[in-house]
């Protein structure tokens, strides 16, 4: 289960607007407990995907931001617990693009559709541990 | 021995510790005895012999790529972090 706060939710959502129409990413912070991934920040991430005009369908993440992002976590006790990108006018669901380019069980990989600039709603994801596919998990808000 | 930062959804391979410290002088020798280690983890960052293509070792600051590889060498002060690369994207 993913829990965060409403307003933390709305971050996310306001992120994936300013975004559109190019997939918003960003990483999620917090800490995993008993199965749980809570979020108590978040850390907007710029979207690098190298082909400009494919990033309304496209995202990628420095993996030297997402070290700093994780160092200056530790500072402040946190952990990277998972992802969150937007999907413009597309609905959440993880894609086989993000299934192939997916990393470890465990973070959370939360989607937000945003339809003609308007966040809507969002679906979070696990990858499962044969990493067949993605499977979906509760999302709470807290 | 150097010390290697675990990914949060890495930890319940490692006993749920965030850094453990791993023998070798090498960052080939150190991922090598942190397997020995904790066996478990070793299929979430190896697929064969190498390494999953989204895993990067970083050394201090910088990727071990653009340094020797598994090849470069760390003393025992020195920390190592793993980090993924994440994409993805909504259509095939």
């Amino acid at each position: 289960m993913l829990k965060l706060t409403k307003e933390i939710h709305n971050q996310i959502k306001a992120h994936g607007a300013a975004s559109y129409p190019y997939e918003g990413c960003g990483l999620l912070l917090g800490r995993a407990e008993n199965g749980d991934n809570i979020v108590t920040e978040i850390r907007p991430m710029e979207n690098v995907w190298p082909n400009e005009a494919e990033k309304p369908i496209r995202f990628s993440i420095d993996p030297q931001a997402w070290q700093q992002a994780e160092l200056d976590a530790m500072l402040n006790g946190l952990d990277v617990i998972g992802i969150f990108h937007s999907h413009p006018d597309d609905v959440p669901v993880a894609s086989p693009r993000d299934l192939a380019w997916a990393s470890w069980p465990g973070y959370s990989y939360l989607i937000t559709q945003v339809l003609k600039r308007e966040p809507t709603y969002s679906q979070s994801w696990q990858l499962a541990e044969d990493r067949s596919g993605f499977i979906e998990e509760e999302i709470l808000e807290i | 021995m150097a010390t290697i930062r675990i990914p949060t959804p890495l930890r319940p391979y490692t006993g749920n510790n965030a850094s453990v410290s791993a023998d070798g002088g090498t960052v080939g020798a150190a991922l090598s005895n942190l397997t020995e280690q904790y066996p478990d983890l070793r299929q979430h960052l190896f697929e064969g012999d190498d390494l999953r293509s989204f895993v990067n070792i970083y050394l201090n600051q910088e990727d071990v790529r653009y340094l020797d590889g598994a090849d470069t060498e760390i003393s025992e002060n020195d920390t190592l972090m793993i980090i993924p690369s994440i994409a993805g994207g909504r259509l095939i």
